[in-house]
């Protein structure tokens, strides 16, 4: 099968079942180079999805294909690909470089570049200075370092990363959301994050996939989406009410945020009731300014609208 | 990928950080894999790069399987010097075939001990997750780590046989002549030895697929090794026929041993007075692949689908 060079995972009307348990319902999508989020609540269908792609499920139907090939065809499409889990699962007695190293060599690399990719691979997650101490020893940031540079030892193509910065602190989340970026911008390897942290996502995806109940609800660049639900956040030192009054007058949709009030979609006819309504209600403006709408505003709508039961 | 250039005005010199570089070599593939499995499962078995306390248990037993060979080379040399050649012969000196009825439970404790260590940690520690998402199935995973036990028994096993072996001849007033006679007993030694790593490696590892935990699962086999024994032996002498001797093969220790002197072509001292001796070659035979074969397909059922 040929793919284009920007299609690494391909999911064609892919359906998964275990038992009477519907886990995927027919989802198509692409995912090409850059970083893309994969969002959806507990039991969406993110961890099936990574399965099948991993080559560790086999589909009920549909296809599945990663790299240009059947993902569940071949054993050797996974030297690859590279996997970071969500739960623990690091040797405590072993020291990371020899951890590493180990794991490239079952990658598939010679010992002696294993070696030598173990190093590059610690020194460029930031952990050089420890690799030779037992990683029992580590703290949780930089086990999950560990664990990115597990993924990244052998040099794959692609790699999922399964919900990454689950249990760091601000710091440790920040520096694991660094290194993700760098994934892909310096090392040129491209991501699959899945997570339930919309502003993880938000803030280092390029795009996102966002299941519900086992079907795909959304797709495309995280920019179109926060660009595409732009509102209008107005703020006033008095008379609040009356502005709101004053501008449904003018057939504008408001909400009382608490604090201010949001105006959707708002077009050049809009500023200018704004302005009317400002003068109307002889409300003093303090701030005036657009506000993009984060993405777990608008995951949250599609899940509303989307219908529930899936057996 | 990319790298940056930083000039160090200090020692007037530059430092090229050369950034992240793609691998673009040869990838080995799933053999490279499977022999990396199997690397570290020796290392493991041995406690090969790892403190101290990691080695003193497998290193004992090794030490203590050499030592035994030793001294019946000592014992068989003692004995040609101070009573003569013609005593030594008559006294018929515990030999190749009597060396793995005397180590016997000491293999059994050792492989109850040791091979757990092989896949119960993997699963605790969850590594083994990190293992199935790489170009290695389960089945893969599994066989490189019997291989990896296996060879490591099969080496405390028959490097001992090896030391009896020259130690004896060494021990001949004509050293020669002893190895002309006895060269048989080198691939007897190795067939027998092969019957005995076999067995113990299939029924540990099959017991330790059941448990995460290293200590309950060395503690169920020495339980099955050592227990068995003396409770089957009992039981088989108070019952007469067919009922005896089917409950003598029950004795855990002497399944492989039957088996070694059918190699051999000698019954042992211990062996004679079992009630199983009375069947046939070829039931030992089987009943030695049962519990060798079994174990290691279940050992097979049990991982060819495990999945992180």
């Amino acid at each position: 099968m040929t793919h284009a060079p920007d299609e690494l995972l391909v999911a064609d009307r892919l359906t998964k079942r275990y038992g009477r348990l519907l886990a995927l319902d027919n989802v198509s999508f692409t995912i090409g180079n850059g970083i893309t989020g994969l969002l959806g609540e507990n039991g969406a269908g993110k961890s099936t999805a990574i399965r099948i792609f991993l080559g560790l499920a086999a589909p009920t139907s549909g296809s599945a294909t990663a790299l240009g090939r059947d993902a569940s065809a071949s054993v050797e499409l996974r030297a690859r690909l590279g996997y970071m889990p969500e739960h623990d699962c690091l040797p405590s007695h072993l020291s990371a470089a020899e951890f590493l190293t180990h794991m490239a060599e079952v990658s598939g690399l010679p010992p002696v570049t294993a070696r030598t990719r173990a190093a590059d691979t610690l020194r460029h997650t930031g952990l050089f200075e420890e690799r030779y101490r037992p990683i029992g020893g580590y703290s949780t940031g930089m086990k999950q370092r560990v664990k990115l540079a597990q993924a990244l030892v052998h040099d794959p193509a692609f790699v999922f990363l399964d919900e990454p910065t689950a249990g760091l602190d601000p710091v440790g989340r920040e520096e694991m959301l660094s290194l993700i970026r760098k994934t892909y911008r310096d090392f040129g390897i491209s991501v699959l994050m899945s997570s339930h942290l919309m502003a993880d996502v938000e803030r280092t995806c390029d795009r996102i996939v966002v299941f519900q109940g086992g079907r795909l609800v959304q797709s495309g660049e995280v920019d179109r989406f926060t660009s595409d639900t732009e509102t209008v956040f107005l703020e006033v030192d008095r008379n609040r009410e009356q502005l709101a009054a004053a501008l449904q007058r003018r057939g504008v949709a408001v909400t009382d945020v608490g604090g201010g009030l949001t105006i959707e979609g708002p077009d050049e006819s809009v500023y200018d009731a704004i302005r009317d309504a400002l003068v109307e209600a002889e409300a003093p403006l303090r701030r005036m300014a657009p506000r993009r709408r984060a993405l777990t505003e608008l995951f949250d709508a599609a899940a509303a609208a989307l219908p529930t039961g899936r057996n | 990928m990319r790298g940056t250039l930083r000039h160090d005005a200090a020692s007037g010199g530059t430092v090229f950080d050369i950034g992240y570089q793609s691998y673009t070599g040869r990838r080995e593939g799933r053999n490279r894999g499977r022999l990396a499995v199997f690397k570290n499962g020796v290392r493991t078995a041995l406690g090969l790069g790892r403190g101290a306390r990691a080695k003193i248990l497998p290193w004992s037993f090794v030490t203590l399987l050499m030592g035994i060979a030793l001294v019946m080379v000592l014992i068989a040399g003692a004995t040609q010097r101070m009573a003569g050649p013609g005593v030594a012969a008559v006294l018929n000196l515990p030999s190749h075939a009597d060396y793995y009825r005397i180590v016997a439970v000491i293999i059994f404790v050792f492989a109850a001990l040791v091979a757990p260590e092989l896949l119960c940690r993997d699963r605790r520690e969850r590594t083994i997750s990190l293992y199935l998402v790489r170009p290695l199935t389960g089945t893969d995973y599994v066989f490189a780590r019997y291989a990896a036990f296996l060879t490591v028994v099969l080496a405390a096993v028959w490097i001992p046989q090896i030391i009896l072996f020259f130690g004896l001849a060494i021990d001949d007033p004509a050293p020669g002549k002893y190895l002309a006679a006895h060269w048989r007993d080198v691939p007897r030694f190795l067939l027998a030895g092969l019957v005995m790593a076999t067995y113990t490696t299939g029924l540990a590892l099959l017991t330790a697929s059941f448990t995460n935990r290293r200590a309950y699962a060395s503690v169920f086999l020495v339980g099955l090794f050592v227990i068995t024994a003396p409770f089957t032996a009992g039981l088989a002498r108070m019952l007469d026929g067919p009922a005896g001797q089917w409950l003598s093969m029950f004795d855990l220790t002497n399944i492989p041993l039957y088996v070694n002197d059918i190699i051999f072509g000698e019954v042992s001292k211990v062996m004679q007075n079992a009630p199983a001796r009375q069947l046939s070659e070829t039931v030992h035979i089987g009943w030695y692949l049962a519990w060798t074969l079994l174990p290691a397909a279940g050992l097979w059922w049990r991982y060819r689908r495990m999945s992180p």
